[in-house]
C-alpha cells in the first residue's frame, strides 16, 4: 500500500509542478489539465489513442524494471528500441509468405535487441563497466546507425521524410482508432514478465540477487547469470517497443528524423519508477503516460508544448529517488520500536 | 590513594530496545595508570567506555572529570575535554598519509591555505619523541600494518592533548611482537603522566601492563582491584563467574560414522594474511563439535570456505567427498546445510516474504519441468515450517523483515533442516536473541545431535559451547589451540585457551 | 593526414565541456557523492545562458546564469542524495530527463521553436592572443583544472574533501560536517557542468537543444574514470575525447570525405572510443571508499 502512495505522491508533485510552470507562464493549468484528460480520455477514439501510445512505453518500462529487479541501472531502452524498429522494419524486404512476415519481424527484432544489449553485460560482468555508461554510449550509437539507414538504405523513393512504408500484410491489424493488436504483444510481454518474476525459479533468483547478492550467492544462486538474463531480456522487450512503434502505428515507418521513436526508451525509466518496477505496475505507468501523450496533443492545441511532459515525467523520476523521505515522515510517527517477541 | 582522574558513579545503561547493557556500575581512573577493564563478549566493557568517550549517554549515572560533574553530548566534546578513544575499527583515511590522517580537522588557520605540515610535523615528532611511540609519517597509511596504524591512531589522539586514552581490544589485532611494543609505549605514557584504559578480554595482557583491573560481567560490576594482588585463576573465574554450566554433552559417544573430515585447513584472509592457519579437525554422526573463541579469530573464514565462498587449500571432505573447487549450490547439494552468522545480511532476503525465504537455496523441489515454481506446495511447505519451528508471522506472505530476530532465526534454521542435511553447521545461532528463542534453538540443536545428525557449532557464548557441545575446539588467531571432550574441560580452561594461551599451559 | 592537424582547434573547443564536466565531477565524487545528472545539468544550463544572454545582451551575463543554474541542480542533487539520503543515481536521471524536458519547453516558449539558432550578438566575445582568435573558454579550462587540483590536493579544504569521500567516520570523529561539505562539493560539480553547458550554447554550438550535449555529460563521466579522478589526467582525458569528438564533426562536415565512409558512422567514434576506453581504463580507476554512500552516524 505505501508504495502505491508513493507512486501517486510523485505523480501528483510531477502535475504541481507542472502546473505550477504553466501558471508562472501565464496558461490557466486548470483548464490545461482538463483540456489533456478530455483529449486522452474524452471518448473511444482518444481512448484507443491513450492505450495505443503505452504499448512502447509498457516494453521500454519493463526493460528498466527487469533490470532494477536483478540490481541495474539498465538506461540502455532507447537505443536498443531504434535497433529493434530498424530490424522490424528491414524484415520487410526479406521474400516470406505473407502470413510469416509479422512473426519473423518481431523474432528478428527481438534477436537484434538481445545482441544490442550483450555488450552491456559483457562489459559489466567481465570489465566491471557501469552500464550507466556503456548503454548510454550504445544508446548515441544505435542513434546515428539509425540515422544512416534510415537516409540512406531505407528510405521512401518518393517522399525523403521517411522510410518506405511497411506492406499491409505485414502490419499490426487495427482494433478500433489507433489501437492495434500490438496491444497484446505489450501484454503478453508484461504477463511473460510477471510470471518469470514471480511464477519462475528463473525470475526468483533474478529478484533474490538483486535485493540481497550476499544472500543469494550464499544461497548457490549465481548473481552474475541473473544480471546477464536480466540485461538480454530487457534488451528484447525494448526491441519489440521500436518494432511495434513502426509495424503497430501511422505511417508504418520511420521518420528520417527518428522522431517517430522519440524518447520511448528514456520514458520507460519514468514508466517503471511509478509502476514500481512491477510488470503490471509498469502497465499502470504506461497507461498513465500514454494518457500524458494522447492529452498533451490536444493541450498543444492550447499552446503548451508536449515537452511539458518531460518536465513532469523529471519530477516524478526526481521524487521517485527519495523514498527515504516519505519513510522519514512514517519513522517520526512510530519512533518507538516495538519489543521483538519470539 | 591517587586522584581519580575519571570517575564514573552508578552508570545504568537500557537500550532502546530494551537490552539492559550496564547496571550500576562504578568505574574510576587514576592520574597515571594503566587500568584494565576486562570481561567476555557483552560483559558491558565497550558500553561503558563509549559512555565515557562521549559516544552514548548513559541512561542514569554521573560521570565526574577531574571533580567536576559533566556530560559529553559528542565524541568531539569528550576529545577536547581531554579524552581519546582508539576504536577497534580504525578512523584512519587510507590513502592519506600518517601526517595527513593526523593533521585532518587540524590542518591550519584558513581553510583554503595549506595545511601546516610543518608545525603539525614538528609537534608529532615531539610526541614521539617522549613517547617512543615511532610511526612513518610519508606512506600511505593502508600501505602500513596494522599495528603501526593502530600507533597512528593513538598519537592521532595524543595529537590533541588527550589525558585519558582509552583502547578498545587494542591487541585483537596485533602480533606478539607488537603487543610488546605497544605494552612499552603504554607504559611510557603512564610515565608521562596520561591515563590509559586498556579494553581486554585477554588475562595476560592485564597482568603484563595494567597497575589496576576492573572486571565486568553481565553488565555488572564484578571486582577492582589492584593488578599485582591478583593472578590468572582469580581473574578468570571472575570474568567467566563460578556457576557451572548445564553440561549436556553425550559422555556415551560410540563412534558414529565420520561425516566431515578437515585437515590442514588454510583460507587466506584480507591482505594475503591467513585467516585460517591450517586447521583439522573432523565431525561424527550424532555429535556436536563446538568451536569456542573471540570473534575475528579466524572463525568466519574458516566457515565461509567450507560452504563455498571463500577459495581455500588443504583438505575438505564431506562423507568421503571432496569440497575442493566447489561453490555454494554445490557444497549444498551433497548435503551441508549453513546456518550463516549474519543472519539478516546473508541467511535471509529480508524484503522477501516468509514464504520465498523458506525455500531460498532449495528450490528445485518446487519448481516444475519449466521451472516453474509451484507455489501451492511452497506455501505448504512453508506452513508446515511455521507450525513445526513456531515461528511467530502473520503467516508465509509476511515480509521477512517485519519478523523478530528470534522468528527471523527460527525461519533461517527450519529452512535449512528442511534441506535433509548431513552436517549443519550453525555459525552464532543465537547472537543477540533473546532467552526464549535462544533456549528454542538450542533445544533444537541438540534434538538433532540426538537423531544422528553431525552438527559443527561455532560460537562465542561460552555457555552455549558448554551447553551444547560434545567435544569443544578452542580457535585462536586462525588456529586450534586443542580439542577435547567436554567434561574434560571447565570454563576457567577454555578462558585460558579463548584468551591464548597453549593447551598444555592452561591444563596448568 | 592534413585532416588531423585541421581538427586541433576544433579540438581545443570540443575539449571544454567534456574536461569542466569531468573536473567538477571529479570533485564531488572525491567528496562521496556521484551525480550522473551532468547531461541534464549541461543542458538546462545552455538554455538559461542563452535565456540570460538574451535577455541581458550580454554574454557574460548568460555564462553566470548557465552557472548558476547548474549550481542549483547540483543543490538539487546534493539535498536528495546527501540530505535526504535518497537514491543517487535515480536522482541523477531524474535531473536528465528535467533538463531535457524543461529545455524543449523553455525554448518553445521563448521562441517557438526547439532548437533555435542563437545568432552573433549572443556569443562570448574571443580573446586575440598572437593574432589568434581563442575562445575565452579554451584559456578558462585549464585554470579550472589546475585550481580545482590545487584546492583538492594542496589546501586544507582538499584535505576534508577527499577524507569525506574516503572515510566519512574518520572525518566525523575529528569534527569535520561531512554532509555539509559533500553537499558543497555537489554544488561545485554542478555548477562547473553549467559552465560547460553555457559554453555549449554560448560559445561553441550556438543553438539550444533539449539534445544539446549529445551525450558529453556521459562522455565526461567516462573521463572522470579515465582520469582516475585527477584534474590534469581529465584534462588530457577531456582532449583525447574531444579529439575524437571534433574528428568526427570535422569529418562529417568535410565535403566527399562522406563518400569513403558515411557521416552518420564517423559520428558513432566518440562514443565507441568512449566505451573502449573505459573499458580498459577501469581496472585502474581507483574511486573513494566511501563513494555513493549516504552517511548517517551511528
Amino acid at each position: 500500500m505505501r508504495v502505491v502512495l508513493e507512486s501517486l505522491g510523485a505523480l501528483v508533485l510531477g502535475l504541481v509542478i507542472g502546473a505550477l510552470i504553466m501558471a508562472v507562464w501565464g496558461r490557466d493549468p486548470w483548464a490545461s489539465y482538463r483540456a489533456l484528460f478530455e483529449g486522452a480520455w474524452g471518448n473511444t477514439r482518444a481512448l484507443a489513442s491513450s492505450v495505443s501510445r503505452s504499448l512502447p512505453l509498457v516494453l521500454t518500462g519493463l526493460t528498466f524494471a527487469i533490470g532494477v529487479r536483478a540490481g541495474l541501472f539498465n538506461i540502455g531502452a532507447q537505443g536498443q528500441m531504434i535497433i529493434g524498429a530498424i530490424v522490424g522494419l528491414s524484415s520487410a524486404l526479406l521474400a516470406l509468405p505473407a502470413g510469416f512476415k509479422l512473426p519473423v519481424a518481431m523474432v528478428l527484432s527481438a534477436l537484434a535487441g538481445v545482441l544490442w544489449a550483450l555488450p552491456v553485460a559483457l562489459l559489466k560482468l567481465l570489465r566491471g563497466v557501469s552500464e550507466v555508461i556503456s548503454t548510454i554510449m550504445l544508446n548515441w550509437v544505435a542513434h546515428w546507425l539509425a540515422l544512416y539507414l534510415v537516409v540512406r538504405k531505407l528510405s521512401d523513393p518518393v517522399r525523403g521524410e521517411r522510410t518506405f512504408q511497411v506492406p499491409v500484410g505485414m502490419r499490426f491489424p487495427l482494433i478500433q482508432g489507433e489501437l492495434t493488436w500490438a496491444l497484446v504483444v505489450s501484454l503478453l510481454a508484461a504477463l511473460f514478465l510477471y510470471w518469470l518474476l514471480w511464477y519462475h525459479a528463473k525470475g526468483y533468483e533474478i529478484r533474490a540477487a538483486g535485493l540481497n547478492p550476499k544472500a543469494a550467492t550464499t544461497a548457490g544462486i549465481s548473481v552474475r547469470r541473473s544480471i546477464l538474463l536480466a540485461i538480454l531480456l530487457g534488451g528484447a522487450c525494448a526491441a519489440w517497443a521500436g518494432a511495434i512503434q513502426v509495424l503497430g502505428r501511422f505511417p508504418y515507418a520511420i521518420t528520417s528524423d527518428l522522431a517517430i521513436l522519440g524518447s520511448l526508451g528514456f520514458d520507460g525509466i519514468a514508466v517503471a519508477l511509478i509502476g514500481r518496477n512491477h510488470p503490471l505496475g509498469v502497465l499502470a505507468g504506461a497507461f498513465f503516460f500514454g494518457t500524458l501523450a494522447t492529452g498533451a496533443a490536444r493541450m498543444g492545441l492550447r499552446g503548451i508544448p508536449i515537452d511539458m511532459i518531460q518536465i513532469i515525467q523529471g519530477v516524478i523520476v526526481v521524487s521517485m529517488a527519495i523514498p527515504e523521505a516519505f519513510r522519514l515522515l512514517r519513522v517520526k510517527k512510530t519512533s518507538v520500536p516495538t519489543k521483538g517477541k519470539s | 590513594m591517587a586522584e581519580n582522574l575519571i570517575e564514573a558513579r552508578k552508570i545504568t545503561k537500557v537500550y532502546p530496545d530494551g537490552t539492559q547493557a550496564l547496571f550500576e556500575v562504578d568505574f574510576a581512573v587514576q592520574a597515571g595508570e594503566v587500568h584494565g577493564l576486562l570481561g567476555e563478549n557483552g560483559a558491558g566493557k565497550s558500553t561503558l567506555t563509549k559512555i565515557l568517550s562521549g559516544l552514548l549517554s548513559p541512561t542514569s549515572g554521573t560521570i565526574l572529570w577531574k571533580g567536576k560533574k559533566v556530560r559529553f553530548g559528542s565524541p568531539r566534546e569528550a576529545l577536547k575535554a581531554g579524552i581519546g578513544m582508539v576504536h577497534q575499527h580504525f578512523a584512519l583515511v587510507g590513502p592519506y598519509t600518517g601526517l595527513e590522517n593526523i593533521a585532518l580537522g587540524a590542518e591550519g588557520v584558513r581553510i583554503l591555505g595549506p595545511v601546516r605540515t610543518r608545525w603539525i610535523g614538528k609537534k608529532v615528532e615531539n610526541i614521539m619523541d617522549r613517547s617512543g611511540l615511532r610511526v612513518p609519517l610519508d606512506v600511505p597509511v593502508e600501505d602500513l600494518p596494522v599495528g603501526v596504524q593502530q600507533r597512528l591512531e593513538i598519537l592521532k589522539v595524543l595529537v590533541r592533548e588527550v589525558e585519558l586514552l582509552i583502547l578498545d581490544e587494542p591487541t585483537a589485532v596485533l602480533t606478539p611482537q607488537e603487543v610488546d611494543e605497544l605494552f612499552s609505549v603504554l607504559r611510557s605514557l603512564a610515565s608521562l603522566g596520561k591515563s590509559v584504559v586498556l579494553i581486554t578480554h585477554k588475562l595476560r595482557e592485564v597482568l603484563e601492563v595494567t597497575d589496576r583491573v576492573t572486571v565486568l560481567r553481565h553488565g555488572k560490576l564484578v571486582t577492582v582491584r589492584p593488578t599485582r594482588e591478583t593472578s590468572l585463576e582469580e581473574l578468570a573465574s571472575s570474568m567467566v563467574g563460578r556457576e557451572m554450566p548445564r553440561m549436556r554433552g553425550r559422555t556415551n559417544r560410540s563412534g558414529g560414522k565420520e561425516v566431515l573430515r578437515v585437515e590442514n585447513l588454510v583460507v587466506p584472509g584480507v591482505g594475503g594474511k591467513p585467516a585460517v592457519r591450517g586447521v583439522s579437525f573432523s565431525v561424527h554422526e550424532g555429535e556436536i563439535l563446538g568451536v569456542a573463541g573471540v570473534q575475528g579469530n579466524g572463525q568466519t573464514e574458516l566457515v565461509e570456505a567450507m560452504v563455498g565462498l571463500r577459495p581455500w587449500t588443504g583438505k575438505v571432505e564431506l562423507n568421503g567427498k571432496s569440497l575442493a573447487g566447489l561453490g555454494p549450490a554445490q557444497v549444498a547439494a551433497l548435503g551441508l546445510a549453513h546456518i550463516p552468522e549474519d543472519r539478516q545480511g546473508m541467511g535471509l532476503i529480508l524484503p522477501f516474504s516468509v514464504a520465498e525465504n523458506a525455500v531460498l537455496g532449495k528450490l528445485r523441489p518446487f519448481t516444475d519441468r519449466v521451472g516453474g515454481l509451484r507455489w501451492r506446495k511452497i506455501f505448504r511447505s512453508t506452513a508446515d515450517l511455521i507450525q513445526r519451528f513456531s515461528v511467530q508471522t502473520s503467516g508465509p506472505r509476511a515480509q521477512a523483515r517485519s519478523l523478530s530476530g528470534g522468528n527471523q532465526q527460527r525461519l533461517v534454521v527450519g529452512r535449512e533442516l528442511s534441506k535433509a542435511p548431513e552436517l549443519l553447521i550453525a555459525n552464532q545461532p543465537t547472537r543477540g536473541l533473546d532467552i526464549a528463542a535462544t533456549h528454542y534453538i538450542r533445544e533444537t540443536l541438540l534434538k538433532l545431535r540426538d537423531e544422528g545428525l553431525a552438527l559443527l557449532l561455532i560460537s562465542a557464548d561460552l555457555d552455549e559451547i558448554f551447553e551444547l557441545s560434545d567435544r569443544v575446539a578452542v580457535m585462536y588467531n586462525g588456529t586450534f589451540t586443542g580439542i577435547s571432550p567436554v567434561e574434560k574441560l571447565d570454563r576457567e580452561r577454555v578462558g585460558l585457551l579463548m584468551g591464548g594461551l597453549t593447551f598444555e599451559e592452561a591444563r596448568g | 593526414m592534413n585532416i588531423l592537424i585541421d581538427v586541433l582547434p576544433v579540438a581545443l573547443r570540443a575539449m571544454v565541456p567534456i574536461t569542466l564536466a569531468a573536473v567538477g565531477e571529479i570533485f564531488t565524487e572525491r567528496a562521496g557523492v556521484v551525480n550522473i545528472g551532468l547531461e541534464g545539468i549541461m543542458t538546462l544550463s545552455a538554455f538559461i545562458a542563452g535565456v540570460g544572454s538574451w535577455a541581458t545582451r550580454d554574454p557574460w551575463l548568460g555564462v553566470l546564469a548557465g552557472l548558476a543554474t547548474g549550481a542549483v541542480l547540483g543543490l538539487v542533487h546534493g539535498f536528495i542524495s546527501v540530505c535526504l539520503r535518497g537514491n543517487q543515481v535515480v536522482s541523477g536521471v531524474g535531473i536528465n530527463l528535467l533538463g531535457m524536458g524543461a529545455v524543449g519547453f523553455g525554448a518553445w516558449a521563448l521562441w517557438g521553436a526547439k532548437s533555435p539558432m542563437l545568432d552573433h550578438s549572443f556569443w562570448v566575445p574571443g580573446i586575440s592572443l598572437w593574432g589568434v582568435n581563442f575562445s575565452p573558454f579554451v584559456i578558462m579550462t585549464p585554470v579550472v583544472v589546475a585550481f580545482t587540483w590545487l584546492v583538492l590536493h594542496k589546501t586544507a579544504l582538499g584535505l576534508r574533501v577527499r577524507a569525506v569521500g574516503e572515510a566519512p567516520v574518520a572525518a566525523d570523529v575529528v569534527g569535520i560536517h561531512v554532509n555539509r561539505l559533500r553537499l558543497w562539493a555537489t554544488v561545485y560539480g554542478g555548477a562547473l557542468g553549467g559552465l560547460a553547458g553555457a559554453f555549449l550554447s554560448l560559445d561553441w554550438l550556438h543553438t539550444i537543444s533539449p539534445t544539446l550535449p549529445a551525450g558529453r555529460g556521459f562522455i565526461a563521466l567516462a573521463n572522470v574514470v579515465f582520469s582516475k579522478l585527477n584534474p590534469f589526467l581529465a584534462l588530457v582525458g577531456g582532449f583525447l575525447f574531444g579529439y575524437f569528438d571534433a574528428l568526427a564533426i570535422h569529418l562529417a562536415s568535410v565535403a566527399g570525405f562522406g563518400g569513403a565512409l558515411p557521416y552518420q558512422f564517423i559520428r558513432t567514434i566518440p562514443y565507441l572510443v568512449t566505451l573502449v576506453v573505459v573499458a580498459l581504463a577501469i581496472g585502474r580507476a581507483r574511486f573513494p571508499a566511501a563513494l555513493g554512500q549516504p552517511y548517517r552516524r551511528e
